[in-house]
């Protein structure tokens, strides 16, 4: 049987936990195991291809990278008595596909996995790199090739990684409690960071240089999978699909962005918006109403709207009021004083505005800036707002915001 | 977020320091370069010529016209060079603060554009 690079390439992402999670299980030592499971994977998508799948694709993999780690420990001059252990360890049920009743223990190694790639001593770089190489299944040279970043430094800060969780003791356990609430926040906060890395430029070859976004989507869907119970890993999904439904809408052809207002509408993807609008009211009855829930429903009620005017303003003022309660943040609060100028005029949005700037940061910031352009330009202050756009196109450092944003500037202060 | 670091002189300023302290300069140098390699965040680190080496290079007939440079008469020029890709603007102002000689004299940091799309 034949396999195109594509199918065999998903197959392995599906796979590279399972195998990495029954190599750690049975070894310890995450960083060896974790090397020799991309090993294994590597192995795997050079041979799939022409030599098509094995019986067992799972078993195939972990027996590989068990060798591979066995070749690692003897090359390190470790005991010889972990070698065999290794030999010893390997159950043939491995080298089956997992009987019905592992289930159970299979989910909490990968959520544990998952925890451990998002350590809190890990900086936010180093989480997202190590998630998406020991738990996605990304090469480093993929990895670094969607942050646009020589593989070497992607190598070091993976590595880096590795150190720092064998140094913290990873111990491949499940944290319980408060605990587990603050680690679970810490990875639904990476998988954001993923989806939110805009860095693909473009829609180039996904096989080279995979689509972030389209990543964040597949993990957090799986930790829905593991998680089904859970309303933020739900709200997480939801305002992923919702804000992606909107991606092919948001771009010109030339590369140029286009603002919410200005969107065909008719190219939002309807298929991801009915499963984000039915992730997010199913989980917001179930109590515990977080952040990611209140911006999907925000993100949700958008997406319903069939125009800019028809967008129910108040609904989304309310859900940013509530928002703000959930998770106090300046740039929400910026958000929401858009809405507030929506439902009760741009006098009121500036006021609203008017009170960030006490933050110096804030007010140098070009989001606030082009905010107040915004509003000022709704309230027929014209060149305050040209001014506005100006200074804000100075500030952003995103290419195709900061075009966006001159070309306001220049649309609403024709030169001479 | 990427950033570029820049560190000016000149000949007086290189001039100045005691042939006996290069070995220890340059050691802190690269001391600074290791560290942030090894944490993944220091993608480059190069060091740059004299400004007498420096050229112009414009086209004419489809040929290289070659004429000395640098293109701005200054008081100091670039002397190195550093590409960073780290979390924040925070964490880049941090590391530039650790360069070795950022007591003395002031080092450049410029953002760096990126591709994001945000959606507005």
């Amino acid at each position: 049987m034949t396999v195109s690079r594509g199918e065999v390439e998903g197959l392995l992402r599906e796979l590279a936990p399972q195998v990495l999670t029954a190599l750690v299980r049975r070894n310890g030592q995450f960083h060896l195991c974790e090397d020799a499971s991309q090993e294994a994977l590597l192995a795997a998508a050079q041979q799939w291809p022409s030599g098509g799948l094995p019986d067992n694709p799972r078993g195939w993999l972990i027996t590989v990278a068990s060798r591979r780690l066995t070749d690692q420990i003897r090359s390190e001059q470790s005991r010889r008595a972990r070698e065999e252990q290794i030999a010893v360890a390997t159950p043939p049920s491995e080298l089956l596909g997992p009987p019905a009743d592992a289930e159970h223990a299979d989910r909490d190694d990968s959520l544990a996995l998952l925890f451990g790639c998002c350590h809190p001593h890990l900086s936010p770089p180093s989480q997202i790199a190590l998630t998406l190489r020991a738990v996605g299944g990304l090469s480093t040279a993929q990895i670094a090739a969607a942050f646009g970043v020589p593989e070497a430094t992607m190598a070091q800060r993976i590595s880096r990684a590795k150190q720092t969780i064998a140094g913290a003791g990873f111990d491949f356990s499940m944290p319980s409690g408060a605990e587990r609430t603050e680690r679970l926040r810490a990875v639904l906060h990476v998988l954001y960071l993923v989806f939110n890395e805009g860095y693909t430029a473009s829609e180039g070859d996904t096989l080279t240089v995979p689509a972030l976004s389209q990543e964040a989507i597949r993990l957090t869907r799986w930790l829905h999978r593991l998680l089904p119970d859970d309303g933020e890993v739900a709200g997480l999904l939801a305002l992923m699909l919702l804000t992606d439904a909107r991606r092919t809408a948001r771009t010109r052809p030339d590369g140029s962005l286009v603002p919410l207002a200005e969107q065909d509408r008719s190219r939002w993807d309807q298929a991801k918006i009915a499963e984000g609008v039915a992730l997010v009211t199913g989980a917001l009855p179930r109590g515990e109403v977080g952040p990611y829930q209140l911006q999907a429903a925000i993100a949700a009620v958008h997406d319903e709207a069939t125009t800019m005017a028809d967008t129910d303003w108040p609904q989304i003022l309310g859900l940013y009021d509530l928002l703000e309660l959930a998770a106090p943040n300046p740039f929400t609060a910026l958000n929401r004083a858009v809405a507030v100028a929506m439902v009760r005029g741009p006098a009121a949005g500036l006021e609203v505005i008017a009170a960030l700037e006490a933050d110096k940061r804030m007010a140098r910031h070009h989001r606030l800036i082009a905010a107040r352009a915004y509003l000022r330009e709704l309230a027929g202050d014209t060149a305050a707002a040209a001014a506005d756009y100006l200074d804000a196109a100075r500030r952003a450092t995103s290419l195709p915001e900061r075009r966006y944003l001159a070309l306001q500037a220049s649309r609403l202060a024709p030169s001479g | 977020m990427k950033y570029l670091m820049l560190i000016y002189g000149n000949q007086e300023k290189w001039a100045s320091v005691r042939a006996d302290q290069w070995s220890e300069v340059i050691a802190r140098q690269d001391a600074f370069n290791r560290k942030y390699r090894e944490t993944g965040e220091l993608i480059g680190a190069y060091g740059l010529a004299d400004e007498i080496q420096a050229r112009l290079i414009r086209r004419e007939n489809g040929q290289p016209a070659v004429t000395d440079g640098p293109y701005l008469e200054t008081k100091e020029y670039i002397a190195s060079f550093y590409l960073l890709d780290c979390e924040s603007e925070e964490r880049a102002h941090q590391i530039a603060a650790d360069m070795p000689f950022a007591d003395v004299d002031p080092v450049e940091v410029w953002p760096i554009l990126h591709e994001a799309k945000p959606d507005l």
